[in-house]
């Protein structure tokens, strides 16, 4: 017993650990530094940047149309709001605006999309935390939807589908029938996910109560989308500043109660049973009519004037600060992107925890790095 | 609350800031006189349920992007023979006020009056700086480093104003319009 008193004391030094930028649970090329003691982690600095394309410059050298292919390129794994939020601006700028059909199908595809990226948040936030099955399942759903877009407008992630004006394609007879099949397969399977990860008893151990951001923390850190949600705010851009018809959808805004990973994460899956509601209503209605405004030029020169459209992305509230000199580009193109500012508590919120839990609270903010660099 | 009703509360208490000449479409638009009215007004609009940041960023009015070293094709039309004339080339739009400013932008929302207030200042193009948000929103935090970063702006008390998006190896700020690219190693 007095032995090991008399022992020398166990030296203990800080260790610096780099997570990143080629690590799977970053998703995508996010480094951080990790100064470590122990366990513990004393300080977390993200570096970002490694993605950085300039796309706001690049829209000061480019015409209107083709400013929506770089949109495109921000949130890749859901580029549906990207394209409306530009088109929103640009429209606001030149006045136009979008038929009740386009309208009908700018918010079922958005919605669609919000579910292939919830699923993708779903799947991957499983892996995070150590599950993988769910994985398998959420992709399985995700495929699914993209098979959709696909037939719609040929491409999987990178759509340009959603237009100045309108959109790109119409919809055939038979993509609407195979959107209907596919709510009627989708809707039983969000059921089976909350049996197979939300309420699973090792899930909740590892994510309830972990990285916990309280309401007024969330709202001075500017966090938007399932992050504010999950902290008990009820802020949807879609209720407070409706567009494309948004105020004539019948549906809820999921909230969660003390703001941690697991309240986080309940926003997002049942935010995807809301997105149902809405594409079945906007299927229910879809108008006839045409799916592009008259009146946008090949080659648009707006007047000159600044304009702000924001939407309900599928990270949070995306919007875009537009001005136009009267010139063939846009003069100044700012996109307030959601996974940026929603990335900028992590560097506080992670000083304190433990080494395992960095990865649990990264996924739920569930970020893309294509937006956080832009 | 509407428009005017928000625009008479915030100039009985700040009579000094007027309403911008250009109002950003369908939100209401103030100007600053001069930046030190900026953070007793912020602070204000946080006390008065506009404790949601949303945005800052800023806009260089130096005049339009010189296309070259952007686009190595500039003509629109790629049926155009090589070497042939630019059909389309962005010039400098008449009529538009283009002067060496930079015009900085912060936009407050109220989430419970489902209002939005964009404030802005005009700040001479050399050495601008301005008072840091930061310790009054933590959503600035990174926004204002962003600012820096790519216009230049420097915010006077921000704890760490360093770069953010662009590599360490590089100078210049990309999104003042008279940024030229210093070719550096990735360059072929």
């Amino acid at each position: 017993m007095s032995d090991a008193a008399a022992l020398p004391s166990l030296k203990s030094d800080q260790l610096f650990i780099n997570l990143g930028p080629q690590h799977p649970s970053t998703h995508g090329v996010l480094r951080l530094g990790l100064t470590l003691e122990g366990e513990l982690i004393v300080k977390a600095v993200p570096d970002i940047g490694y993605l950085h394309r300039g796309t706001e410059k690049l829209a000061e050298v480019r015409g209107y149309h083709h400013c929506v292919v770089l949109t495109d390129r921000w949130d890749y794994v859901s580029a549906m709001p990207n394209n409306l939020v530009f088109c929103l601006a640009a429209e606001k700028l030149m006045g136009v605006k979008a038929p009740a059909r386009a309208d009908a199908l700018r918010v079922m595809t958005c919605e669609l999309n919000r579910c292939a990226s919830h699923l993708l948040f779903f799947g991957t936030y499983g892996i995070d935390v150590g599950a993988f099955t769910p994985f398998l399942y959420a992709f399985r759903e995700r495929e699914m939807i993209l098979d959709l877009f696909e037939m719609l407008c040929g491409a999987r992630l990178t759509y340009n589908y959603i237009r100045l004006g309108g959109v790109g394609m119409d919809v055939s007879a038979d993509w609407l029938t195979r959107a209907k099949e596919f709510l009627e397969y989708f809707k039983p399977r969000l059921d089976e996910y909350d049996t197979l990860l939300t309420y699973n008893p090792i899930f909740m151990a590892r994510t309830r109560g972990v990285g916990l951001v309280s309401a007024a923390e969330a709202v001075n850190w500017g966090l938007s989308g399932p992050n504010l949600r999950g902290s008990g705010v009820n802020y949807d851009v879609r209720k407070h500043d409706p567009y494309s018809g948004y105020e004539s959808y019948d549906f809820e805004v999921p909230l969660g109660q003390e703001g941690s990973c697991w309240d986080r994460y309940v926003c997002r899956v049942r935010e995807m049973r809301q997105s149902i509601r809405i594409i079945e209503q906007a299927l229910a209605r879809l108008p006839e009519g045409p799916i592009l405004a008259p009146g946008v030029a090949k080659v648009p020169k707006p007047a000159a004037g600044e304009v702000y459209a924001h939407v309900e992305g599928s990270r949070g509230d995306l919007g875009i600060y537009l001005v136009s000199d009267g010139g063939i580009s846009p003069y100044r193109m700012h996109v307030r992107a959601p996974s940026f500012v929603n990335l900028a508590m992590l560097e506080e919120k992670l000083a304190g925890m433990k080494v395992a839990d960095v990865i649990a609270v990264l996924g739920s903010i569930d970020i893309v790095l294509g937006e956080v660099d832009r | 609350m509407t428009q005017d009703e928000l625009f008479a509360k915030i100039q009985g208490q700040f009579p000094q800031v007027q309403k911008a000449q250009i109002q950003v479409k369908d939100y209401l638009t103030v100007r600053l006189s001069s930046k030190d009215d900026l953070l007793p007004l912020s602070s204000w609009l946080k006390e008065n349920s506009f404790d949601y940041l949303d945005m800052l960023t800023g806009t260089d009015y130096l005049g339009p992007t010189d296309m070259k070293g952007y686009i190595s094709q500039p003509n629109f039309n790629p049926f155009l023979p090589e070497g042939a004339t630019p059909q389309i080339e962005p010039s400098a739009a008449a009529g538009f006020p283009y002067r060496p400013v930079l015009d900085l932008l912060w936009s407050f929302v109220s989430l419970k009056e489902k209002q939005r207030v964009i404030v802005k200042l005009e700040l001479q193009r050399d050495s601008p700086s301005v008072p840091s948000l930061t310790g009054l929103f933590k959503a600035a935090d990174w926004q204002e480093r962003e600012t820096y970063d790519l216009l230049g702006v420097r915010y006077e008390g921000h704890p760490n104003l360093t770069k953010i998006l662009t590599p360490e190896f590089t100078s210049g700020h990309p999104l003042r319009k008279d940024y030229a690219h210093v070719k550096d190693r990735f360059d072929e």
